[in-house]
């Protein structure tokens, strides 16, 4: 039979223009028929060399910069970034400053794992209907961001030293108007989906990480711990008084992208909760304490990570004294987790390969910079 | 339509007399053989006004993307003309004027011929849909035969249009379609079977005059070949969840990738087409066509007729909102595994059925024991066969476990708090 | 929280698995010698108390008479972080061993730090330019790439590869 039919793998290239690479992202995969034997990922299509250029301007001058790496989640790259000056720096961050950011931060989460849960299902083939359900809450909460920094996506609102703006009139009462809506929407897209046979079937056993080779591979966030391993920084390494609020880390089970999901969506609801209490003990006082505006930090180098919506974000800076960084790194969790594709695509079928990559929920402006 | 006033040109309930009216005042004043020229035009323009312009337009277009919307929490089109209404005739209208781009690699003459193709036998399938009892335009004695090898023929020409693209995501789109095609024909051309041999006959009219006679629908005599229908019609027209050939996520558009303007226009359009001829079919076969319980003595048959059309389509359009979509190797297993078992088993109990209901002289009130008897054994033939294949319902956790304290690998055994349900 | 590990410390450890490993210590870091590094790395992630099984970033720095090439270590379960740092001298060819077979993740941000800095990873399994493209001229975060005109630090004047090359200037680091 074999030598009748005979098949040829050749290279198909899942991108840089698809609707499945979430921006300008190529796979260059080898298939054989359906099957993928190889598959090696084609990057730097939106690389913009961030790090050289924040090379040139001021410490304050780069936080916009942090917004358009990570243009689905600006507040947490602004977050990262401010930290790590602010550890160069020793700057101390007033706790109602410290409230706002864990505010801010926690939307975004939200926001962010809105549009990798339903662009998730989109990959799935859930035709754009969890995507839209999401896609309404998400909206909300950039209008909250609106009303805050007065800019939805690259909202560039955390300064060192604190945040930029007090928190508009009504702020408070937005923000609990909207959990309640938005538990309903992550209940009703679980509903639609997580008992779904069709999902399931898509979704269970695919791209299996075992959780040595995700601590191995350095993977982070959501990829970490659909693998069942329990670490997030918000929890092992505190920032922003994280440690005053209660919260749990959730993990999978085998490490699929269904677990995958599932973590996204039960964090969603962790999110929910820390945004509930940092309101409830919201402290007042001033919002940032006055940083120098040509700051010259303290020769010395310094790693700040948070926990991104994707995962372990750092920031490394070294500083030569100068007022502006002398070398700026940002540790994209993005990137990382992509760098096990081959491992999770390599033996399935291009399906498999599509929701493999939906799992990773990339985001190609930080993985290029 | 016995016990009232037919017969008369002004009977709207049956738009047959009108058409026989104009061919008999032809027939008077005309050679007869006018008649001949007269009578296909009318059918055609009368089954293109009533059913498939309207219903494609406005209803298939249109209802679907409001449809949608609701299920989205969008509102669909509501910007041109009354609640949106012409957004059809806007999109039609755009897809015109746009360049019909062909790729210099592509080979011109078949991608270009590739879109007739494709409109061409949906239009010829309507030809034997009965609107009404005497609205049918072509009473061909095997009309289901002619359904079937008709509704085969896009799949032909959809995959010239994937081949002659020459384009990889095309390919892969043209070689799915015809692979499942292949598949999703077996099990639907044996459930068809299964209802031929319980009406006894080929005639799609003639199966809806069996309805009616026995005052039941085919679905509750026949609910596994409905079942067995609806998926693999549905794999057939490439609806989610079953929309491999133009998995959007996957191959960008399958076959369509290369096809921009109103080439690409008449396949959105026609696919549109299709599901109509297929949900119309369906109503015919199994829903009753245009009888319902003497309800189509007052009202025009061919309104109950299209409003079980719109119907079924309306589920049509209710899965492609809600479910994902499968994989390609566990559709075919599907087919393969599952619905020709279940098929082939049906036939024969149809066949034990029909056998008994011949020679025990027990009158028409039998099929009610009949569809007592199948919609159980339907559904526990479906439970065995799966637990036969080794599928058992596993209850799959839908939440993630929760840990308390960060640290490293949570063994499946450690208990957690809070951990899935 | 996190205990993060001064170089000091990570020195002792370092030592103690892996003697005569350790260059010097600074404050945050402990600077590895080139030819142990591989090893010391590899023992600091198997060695039980210090167990860094996650790399966690990776990347190069220009010092201007050397380049770094910097790692965060990172033990998921005794929730502890490092800093170990390797030194290239050598600006033309710059070349450290490869961390891929420790860390498997490593090789994408070698590839990277391979790509703006130039630095060879000896043993990396598929070393080429990934933000870049391939006959890319230079690499942009050394210090001595093309810089914004008037800017702060000044580098080259015109785009590198298409002069001859002036000199990169050195200039000491405190």
């Amino acid at each position: 039979m074999s030598e009748i039919v005979q098949s040829e793998p050749f290279v198909m290239n899942i991108g840089p223009q698809h609707p499945s690479t979430h921006g300008v992202f190529r796979v260059k995969a080898t298939v054989d028929g359906e099957r993928v034997i190889d598959a090696e990922m084609v990057i730097g299509y939106l690389h913009r060399s961030m790090e050289k250029l924040a090379e040139e301007r001021t410490y304050t001058q780069n936080i916009p910069f942090t917004d358009r790496t990570d243009y689905l989640s600006s507040m947490s790259n602004n977050l990262g970034y401010c930290l790590a000056v602010e550890k160069l720096a020793g700057i101390e961050v007033p706790p109602r400053g410290q409230a706002i950011r864990v505010i801010m931060a926690e939307l975004q989460r939200l926001a962010s794992h809105c549009m990798g849960a339903g662009a998730f299902a989109n990959d799935t083939g859930a035709w754009q209907t969890p995507i839209m359900w999401f896609m309404r809450e998400r909206e909300k909460i950039l209008d909250i961001f609106e009303m805050t920094s007065g800019a939805r996506l690259t909202c560039n609102y955390m300064r060192i030293g604190g945040v930029a703006f007090e928190l508009p009139e009504g702020f408070e009462e937005e923000v609990r108007a909207l959990i309640g809506p938005l538990r309903q929407t992550i209940a009703d897209g679980e509903g639609l989906l997580s008992g779904n046979e069709i999902f399931l079937a898509r979704a269970r056993n695919v791209a299996v990480i075992p959780p040595d080779m995700a601590v191995n591979a350095s993977l982070s966030g959501p990829m970490l711990r659909g693998s069942g391993v329990a670490w997030d920084i918000r929890k092992a390494d505190p920032y922003c008084g994280y440690e005053q609020y209660d919260f749990d880390i959730p993990i999978g089970y085998q490490g699929d992208a269904y677990d995958r999901f599932i973590v996204r969506l039960e964090e969603m609801r962790q999110s929910l909760r820390i945004v509930e209490q940092a309101l409830d003990g919201l402290p007042g006082g001033p919002h940032s304490t006055e940083v120098p505006l040509a700051l010259r930090p303290p020769a010395g180098e310094a790693y700040a990570r948070i926990e991104s919506p994707r995962g372990e974000l750092g920031y490394y800076l070294v500083s030569d004294e100068g007022p502006s960084p002398h070398r700026f790194h940002i540790r994209p969790p993005s990137l990382i987790n992509l760098s096990v594709l081959k491992e999770m695509t390599v033996g399935g079928s291009i399906a498999d390969a599509i929701v493999a990559l939906g799992s990773i929920d990339i985001v190609v402006g930080e993985i290029d910079r | 339509m016995d016990n009232l006033a037919t017969d008369h040109w002004y009977d709207f309930r049956d738009l047959a007399n009108l058409s026989r009216v104009i061919l008999e005042g032809i027939d008077k004043v005309a050679p007869y053989e006018l008649a001949y020229i007269v009578a296909p035009i009318i059918g055609f323009v009368a089954a293109f006004v009533i059913f498939v312009l309207p219903s494609q337009l406005f209803v298939g277009v249109y209802g679907e993307r409001r449809i949608i919307g609701r299920i989205q929490s969008r509102r669909g089109p509501n910007r041109v003309g009354p609640f949106g209404l012409l957004q059809p005739v806007a999109d039609a209208l755009k897809l015109l004027q746009k360049e019909a781009l062909t790729p210099k690699v592509a080979d011109r003459t078949l991608m270009w011929a590739a879109p007739v193709f494709f409109v061409a036998p949906a239009v010829l399938l309507f030809a034997v849909i009965p609107f009404g009892p005497r609205m049918v335009f072509a009473d061909v004695p095997a009309g289901l035969i002619f359904f079937i090898a008709v509704s085969g023929l896009p799949v032909l020409a959809a995959f010239i249009a994937g081949w002659s693209s020459n384009n990889k995501y095309s390919l892969y789109g043209a070689m799915r379609i015809v692979a499942m095609s292949v598949s999703y024909e077996v099990p639907l051309v044996l459930m068809l079977l299964c209802v031929v041999v319980f009406t006894n006959t080929m005639s799609l009219p003639g199966i809806v005059w069996f309805q009616k006679d026995v005052d039941l629908w085919l679905i509750f005599m026949q609910p596994l070949a409905f079942v067995v229908y609806f998926i693999a019609v549905s794999a057939e027209l490439n609806r989610t969840p079953t929309d491999i050939a133009e998995a959007e996520s996957e191959i960008v558009a399958g076959y369509l990738t290369e096809y921009s303007g109103m080439k690409w226009g008449l396949f959105y359009g026609m696919d549109i087409g299709y599901a109509l001829a297929a949900s119309a079919f369906a109503a015919t076969i199994f829903l009753g066509g245009w009888s319902m319980w003497g309800l189509e003595q007052w009202v025009p048959p061919w309104v109950i007729f299209i409003a079980k059309t719109h119907l079924f389509y309306m589920v049509f359009i209710w899965t492609r909102g809600t479910l994902p979509r499968l994989r390609i190797d566990q559709l075919m297993g599907f087919a393969w595994k599952f619905l020709l078992p279940l098929a082939v088993v049906n036939l024969f109990l149809v066949s034990l059925e029909r056998l008994w209901w011949s020679e025990s002289d027990l009158g028409g009130g039998i099929v009610f024991v009949i569809a007592a008897i199948n919609v159980p054994v339907s559904a526990v033939a479906v439970y065995l066969w799966a637990r036969f294949l080794g599928y058992k319902p596993e209850r799959v956790p839908t939440r993630p476990r929760l840990a308390r304290e960060a640290g490293g690998y949570v063994p499946l055994e450690e208990p957690v708090i809070g951990g899935g349900k | 929280m996190t205990r993060w590990w001064t170089g000091e410390e990570l020195g002792e450890a370092a030592e103690r698995l892996v003697p005569g490993s350790v260059s010097h210590t600074t404050e945050t870091a402990c600077v590895l010698k080139a030819e142990h590094a591989l090893e010391a790395l590899r023992a600091l992630r198997d060695d039980p108390d210090t167990n860094f099984q996650h790399l966690s970033n990776l990347c190069g720095v220009d010092q201007w008479d050397r380049f770094e090439v910097v790692y965060h270590l990172q033990s998921l379960e005794r929730n502890q972080m490092a800093c170990a740092k390797v030194e290239a001298h050598d600006r033309e060819n710059a070349s450290v061993a490869s961390v891929v077979d420790i860390w498997q993740g490593a090789w994408i941000q070698e590839s990277e730090t391979y790509d703006l800095f130039g630095i060879e990873f000896e043993g990396h399994p598929n070393l080429q330019r990934i933000l870049l493209w391939d006959g890319y001229p230079g690499h942009p975060l050394r210090k001595d790439f093309l810089a914004m005109p008037g800017g702060l630090q000044p580098g080259l004047n015109e785009f590198a590869g298409t002069s001859a090359k002036p000199e990169p200037p050195v200039r000491p680091v405190t």
